[in-house]
Parts: structure tokens; C-alpha cells; sequence
């Protein structure tokens, strides 16, 4: 068992320095030594998967895993936690792959409100692992940690029965650990409440060896291809110019070049009341004619955001060119709560704002976007909900069709 | 619901937590299962906390002489893992009951007994097994028998500079069996009422030690020899469980009577909580003695 490093004492005011794994994540925090391990994974991180409730220990909301033993994150000031590993909620399961227990609890309709989900899963999650013989007759008292004001339990005991019968003692661990990065909304009041990969200052002023991609699965992936009335010489000409091509990417603005093929600049998204301003860095691996290759972080007070981003280009039989976006985004902190498949949806239409401008830009245009006007928020929202609204309909017809 | 300021520190040695200790406003935090809630509802400001989970001499879990030795850092949930706490089996019949697997994963043994709830489970055991306390502070180190170390609601004899450094439990002999119930409204929750029991029985001889919590401001400590001696009279020295359970039934509401002293609560009555009392102790009195005799014809065909 690892022990924590001794720490001199800490006046009151002050801040003190933690490191934990939180996620398959190293984050170095400094903070007041009140802070509860919930407020520091909520606030601090923007894992907000981790509910609070009673905030004294007797509703079980908060259960997260502490070097693979449940606990309630209410009762653990966050600074007690040196060298500890923390597995939340986010860890366990991603949405295209969720753990056999959160699979599970949606089949049984383990859940209404899914307030006391999170704690749900992590106290089976423990439970399973250590007790992996438990009887059924058992899991009421075993689960008595947690507590649901919806459900009456019956449910939650069958998914977690379930899973238990499927899978003794052999139970698949938290599918969704990696290297990520980590912001919370207090980041900007607190000092270094920053992940591991803190190179992402406001205004750094060194650029890293490399940008490093999370482990795991993207939040988004994006593929789309549009088509360009410019012919494939015309793009090429867009895509020998960075600085060009930087004015077609909506919102975005280039701020410095910093040698070597590395970028500093600025990415203002705004979507209804939301309001987004990046800043960040990147770097292009790959420039030729025909394609690019590049990677890109940022962060926001909400959240932060890297990617992996090749765009080509490809001539089209009696003219034109088709450009192809491909882009693996991962996000964290508030943004990344902010819909899945609604960021997917906002990204692809920025990446066809993007094509357009590319062929304005190609065609000779000398400003093929206002640079750094953020992207009409209500153009790309109604867009979006129009997208949607379209399949929902295409949906109802087929499904009718079926019927018939 | 958020503590106030504290100042924090975590030394690596007893010596430096027993001289931090010294200082005025200090409070040690073990798992800190009672104490968070404590200073969340702003019940308690203490000036200082003093973490003592990187001192490795507390982390200790070993026999020692016939007896078992827990540190201060020893999680409950530990306790139930590792084999050498096997020695101890009142100990590992209590721990499913104190509280919530998640609230054992950081809740230390020592912690449980220095909080001395008079609810709690781990206070009881001690005094029913006699247990000794270790406290070390900067003036050294004394021992205190359980039966004198529990001396109100949520108080002991530990000085504020006192640290619990160790508990020590005995180590069940052959011929030793034991009982532990109790009632609460939830699992998990403080209970209403409960026991501890420990039989010895010998060539014999038999004595009964039985101990009841949530029905006092301290555990309650009732030697039940002669009950469970009349009781063996009228059903022979190898009875079944439950005819024993009958036959103690009779006892068993004295000894309640006795046993509980606190006015009640909203929770129960203290009616209520003797015929709890006298319920729990007929049936882990006689499931000690059944399994104290196990032990001992165990031993002899040894
Ligand atoms: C939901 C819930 C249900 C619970 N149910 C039960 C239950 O059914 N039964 C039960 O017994 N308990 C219950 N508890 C309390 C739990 O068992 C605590 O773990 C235990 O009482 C205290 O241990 P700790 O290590 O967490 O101590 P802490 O909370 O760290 O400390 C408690 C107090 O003891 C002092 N202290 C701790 N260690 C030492 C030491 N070594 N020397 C001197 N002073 C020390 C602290 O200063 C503090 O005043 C429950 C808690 C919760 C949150
Ligand atoms: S919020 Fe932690 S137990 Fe209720
Ligand atoms: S689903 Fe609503 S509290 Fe459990």
C-alpha cells in the first residue's frame, strides 16, 4: 500500500500542493486544504460525473473509486489524497462503449432521474470486483451505501445481478482511462489546477516538443467531405498558405508563428448563450499539395480541446475538387458535457463553413471569411437543429414505411 | 455544507504528530468518516488538522504476544481483508455492521474508538473482548484498559494531546466463541440497540461477557455467566441453537433491564430498546456458546 509523502503544515489561507491519478490522468492541484475531493474533481477538473448531495456522508452520490476501493469524495479532503488513484464515473465507460454495469442499468431502466447513478455504478463497480461471489440476496444490503429517490431499487438489483452473474470475477475494468486534459471552471481563481499537460498556458511562451493526444477514443470523430468548385492546383495554392487557410477556418485567428511549422492562435466559438474563446496552439506535421496534417490544443475557461486533423484533397472527375476533413477532438471540462453528438454536429458544420471558404479563397477571394468573427451562432445552430430535424423526419417516414 | 478554513499538516513520524498535537485547536484526522461530517455541518472548527496517513509506524497490523495490534491508520475495511485479522473474530463479526462498504474503505479501527460513539460497534467489541488502548503523546506513552477508556457520549480518557496510537485486541483462544447482532432502521445505520458477546467455555466451566451499545452513553458491559448457567441446566451442556436461544429467553429481559439506561429518542423508547437488548442477547449468547463449544471439542480432537 502506498502511503502519502509527509507535507509541512499549511496555514489556513493558504494552498497545498496534491498530485493524483484521476482517470488514468497525473494532475498536480494546488488548493485550500477544505476542498472535498467532489469539489476538486467537480469544480477543479470538470469531472462533474461525480454528484454531490448531502455533502455529509449519507446519501452516496459522490462514490468515486480510491486506489480501487469505493469511498465517498464528500468525506475525503482532497489534499489527504497524495499519490492516490481516483476512478469517477467518467472513467468507467465511454458512450460507444459503455461498461457491462452502465449497459446494464440503462437495459434494466436502472435509473429515472440518474441523479444517484454515478454513485450507483461506482459502489457495484467495487462490489463486484471484491465480492465477485455475491448473491442477489445480498446486493440490497451491499447497496445500502446509496440511495435513490426514484427507482425503489428493484431495477438497480437486477442490472447489478445481472452483471454480477455475467460476469464472476472477471469483470471488465474502467474502459475509459487515459492521458486527458482536465479543466475546471475554478482553474482560472486557483493556481496550477491544471493537468499534467499544463504547456497549454494562457499565453505560453515556449511551444512544446509535441502535442499529445489522449489516450482512448475521441469525444468526437468527425469525417466529412465537401465539394469545391475550384479545381485541385487552385487548392493546393489555399493549402501552401497557411496563413490563408487559416482565415477559411471559422472563428480562428493566427496570432504568432512560432518556427518549425507551429502556430499560436485563437478559436472564438459562440452558440446561443454560450460563448467560447480558445487559445491554444498547433502544429503541422504534414504539408503538401494535396494534404495536411495537423494537431491542434486549446482551452477555454470551460473546457479544453485537442485534435488530430487531416484534410486532403482530391480531384473530381470533370472538375472540381473534393476536400475531406478528418478529425479525431477530444474534449474535457464543461464543453465536453455540453452534448456529444451536438459538438460532433457543430464541428462538421464548421468544417463545411470551412470547404466554402477554402473554394472562396482557391477562386482568388481575398478575404474568404472575416478571420475572426466568431461563426454565426444562430446560422450554425438553426443548421444544426435543421440537420436534425430532417433525420427525425426521414426517421418517422421510414419508420412508417415499415409498418405499411 | 463546506468545512471552514483549517490549517493542515501530515507528519511522517509519531513524534512529530504528537508535538503538532500539542498545539491548541488541534484534531487528528484519520479517515475522517466522523469528523468530515463534523466540520461540514460546522459542528467542530478545529485551528489545526493533523493527517496522520503518512506515518508508516501507524500503519501497522500484526500479532504481537497473543494479541493483535492495530494502528491508528488501520482502515475497517482492511481489518475484514487481511488473514491476521482472522485472529480476532468478534472483530470481523462487527465490521459488516459498521456502516457502508464505502464508508470502511477509509474508516480506521482506531478512529471508530477514539470518536466513541456511543452507537458504534467498534467500541462495544473492545470493551467486550478488553481491549487495550495505547496513547502516546509528548509526555510518553500509557496503556488503558477499555473498561475505563469509554467515559461518556463521544468522550474518553485521551487527553487532546493524546494520540490512540494502537489497539490491542486479544487473540481468541480454543474454547472462545463469539456473537455479535444489532438493530438498526437501515443497514448501515447507527444501530438502536446491539451485542457483543464472547463465551469461554472449559472442561465444564463457562463464562459469558456481554456487552450492549446504543442503549447507554458508554457500552455496557454485563458479566452473563449465571444465565447462561441456569439456562444449560435446564437444556444439557449440547444443546441446538435455538432451544438455547428458549431457554435464555427467560434471562434475558433482566439483564436488559439493567443493561439500558439512556431516556430514549425520537428513534425508540427505552422499552424498546430492552426488548431489543433481550432479543439480540438470547440469540448471540447462545450462538457463542455453540460455537465455543465447537472450538473447544475442535482443540481436543487436535
Ligand atoms: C454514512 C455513515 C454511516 C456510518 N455508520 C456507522 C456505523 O453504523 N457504526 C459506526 O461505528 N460508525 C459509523 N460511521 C462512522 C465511521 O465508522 C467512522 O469511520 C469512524 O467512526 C471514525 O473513524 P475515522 O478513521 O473515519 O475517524 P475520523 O473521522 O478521522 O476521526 C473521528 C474522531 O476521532 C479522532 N481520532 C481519529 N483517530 C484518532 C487517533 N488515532 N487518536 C486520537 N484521536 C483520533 C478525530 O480527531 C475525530 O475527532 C458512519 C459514518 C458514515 C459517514
Ligand atoms: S454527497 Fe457524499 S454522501 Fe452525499
Ligand atoms: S434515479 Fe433518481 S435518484 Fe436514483
Amino acid at each position: 500500500m502506498n502511503l502519502p509523502q509527509p507535507h509541512a503544515r499549511t496555514e489556513a489561507d493558504q494552498a497545498v500542493d496534491v498530485n493524483l491519478t484521476v482517470n488514468g490522468t497525473e494532475v498536480a492541484l494546488s488548493l485550500p486544504a477544505r476542498v472535498t475531493l467532489s469539489d476538486a474533481l467537480r469544480d477543479h477538473l470538470g469531472l462533474t460525473g461525480t454528484h454531490v448531495g448531502c455533502e455529509h456522508g449519507i446519501c452516496g452520490m459522490c462514490t468515486v473509486l480510491v486506489d480501487g476501493d469505493a469511498a465517498r469524495a464528500c468525506l475525503l479532503f482532497a489534499v489527504q489524497l497524495d499519490g492516490a488513484e481516483i476512478t469517477t464515473v467518467e472513467g468507467l465507460g465511454w458512450p460507444d462503449e459503455l461498461h457491462p454495469l452502465q449497459e446494464s442499468f440503462g437495459r434494466h431502466h436502472g435509473l429515472q432521474c440518474g441523479f444517484c447513478t454515478p454513485g450507483f455504478l461506482m459502489s457495484s463497480y467495487d462490489l463486484l470486483t471484491h465480492e465477485p461471489e455475491v448473491q442477489r440476496d445480498d446486493l440490497s444490503t451491499e447497496l445500502s451505501g446509496v440511495l435513490c429517490r426514484c427507482t425503489g431499487y428493484r431495477n438497480i438489483i437486477d442490472a447489478v445481478d445481472d452483471v454480477a452473474q455475467a460476469h464472476r470475477g472477471a469483470l471488465p475494468g474502467p474502459g475509459n482511462c487515459g492521458q486527458r486534459t482536465l479543466v475546471g471552471r475554478t482553474s482560472a481563481t486557483t493556481p496550477a489546477a491544471v493537468a499534467a499537460e499544463s504547456d497549454v498556458e494562457e499565453e505560453p511562451t515556449e511551444r512544446p516538443e509535441e502535442i499529445e493526444l489522449p489516450a482512448g477514443a475521441p469525444t468526437i470523430h468527425i469525417d466529412v467531405t465537401s465539394q469545391l468548385a475550384s479545381g485541385p492546383d487552385e487548392v493546393a495554392h489555399v493549402f501552401g498558405d497557411i496563413r490563408l487557410l487559416a482565415r477559411c477556418l471559422p472563428g480562428a485567428e493566427l496570432t504568432d508563428e512560432l518556427g518549425a511549422d507551429w502556430y499560436r492562435g485563437r478559436a472564438r466559438i459562440a452558440l446561443g448563450p454560450m460563448r467560447m474563446a480558445f487559445t491554444g496552439i498547433a502544429h503541422i506535421e504534414e504539408q503538401t499539395a494535396d494534404r495536411i496534417v495537423m494537431r491542434a490544443q486549446g482551452k477555454d475557461t470551460g473546457g479544453g480541446a485537442q485534435a488530430r486533423i487531416v484534410m486532403s484533397a482530391t480531384a473530381v472527375e470533370g472538375g472540381g475538387t473534393a476536400l475531406r476533413a478528418e478529425a479525431s477532438v477530444f474534449l474535457t471540462g464543461r464543453i465536453a458535457g455540453f452534448g456529444r453528438s451536438l459538438a460532433g454536429d457543430v464541428s462538421r458544420r464548421m468544417f463545411e463553413e470551412f470547404a466554402r471558404a477554402v473554394d472562396r479563397a482557391a477562386a482568388g477571394e481575398e478575404e474568404p471569411t472575416a478571420g475572426t468573427r466568431p461563426p454565426g451562432a444562430i446560422s450554425l445552430l438553426v443548421a444544426t437543429i435543421l440537420d436534425r430535424v430532417r433525420a427525425f423526419v426521414r426517421r418517422l417516414t421510414t419508420r412508417g414505411a415499415h409498418r405499411r | 455544507m463546506k468545512a471552514a478554513p483549517f490549517a493542515y499538516v501530515r507528519p511522517g513520524t509519531v513524534a512529530d504528530v504528537v508535538a503538532e498535537l500539542s498545539q491548541e485547536g488541534s484534531k487528528v484526522i484519520a479517515g475522517g468518516q466522523s469528523l468530515v461530517p463534523v466540520l461540514a455541518m460546522r459542528l467542530g472548527r478545529p485551528a489545526q488538522l493533523i493527517d496522520i496517513n503518512a506515518v508508516r509506524d501507524l500503519n501497522g497490523l500484526a500479532l504481537d504476544r497473543g494479541a493483535l495490534r492495530v494502528g491508528a491508520t488501520v482502515r475497517q475495511r482492511r481489518m475484514q481483508r487481511e488473514q491476521i485479522a482472522a485472529g480476532v473474530p468478534l472483530v470481523r463479526l462487527a465490521l459488516p455492521w459498521v456502516g457502508h462498504r464505502e464508508v470502511r474503505s477509509r474508516g480506521t479501527v482506531c478512529g471508530s474508538i477514539a470518536h466513541a460513539d456511543p452507537s458504534a460497534e467498534l467500541p462495544a467489541v473492545a470493551a467486550c473482548l478488553e481491549a487495550t488502548m495505547v496513547l502516546t503523546s509528548q509526555r510518553g506513552t500509557r496503556q488503558v484498559s477499555a473498561a475505563d477508556f469509554f467515559t461518556g457520549a463521544l468522550s474518553t480518557v485521551a487527553e487532546p494531546d493524546e494520540l490512540l496510537s494502537d489497539v490491542v485486541f486479544p487473540v481468541a483462544k480454543p474454547g472462545e466463541g463469539f456473537g455479535f447482532g444489532e438493530f438498526a432502521r437501515r443497514h448501515g445505520d447507527f444501530a438502536l440497540a446491539g451485542v457483543a458477546v464472547r463465551v469461554r467455555t472449559s472442561e465444564g466451566s463457562v463464562d459469558a461477557r456481554l456487552t450492549c451499545f446504543g442503549v447507554s452513553d458508554v457500552p455496557v458491559t454485563v458479566d452473563v455467566s449465571q444465565q447462561l448457567r441456569a439456562a444449560l441446566e435446564k437444556t444439557g451442556s449440547d444443546p441446538s441453537r435455538p432451544d438455547l436461544q428458549s431457554a435464555l429467553a427467560a434471562h434475558t429481559p433482566g439483564v436488559a433491564a439493567v443493561a439500558v439506561n439512556t431516556g430514549g429518542d425520537s428513534h425508540a423508547s427505552p422499552g424498546y430498546r430492552r426488548r431489543l437488548i433481550s432479543v439480540l442477547a438470547a440469540r448471540e449468547v447462545s450462538r457463542a456458546y455453540v460455537s465455543a463449544r465447537l472450538s473447544e471439542s475442535e482443540e481436543r480432537s487436535r
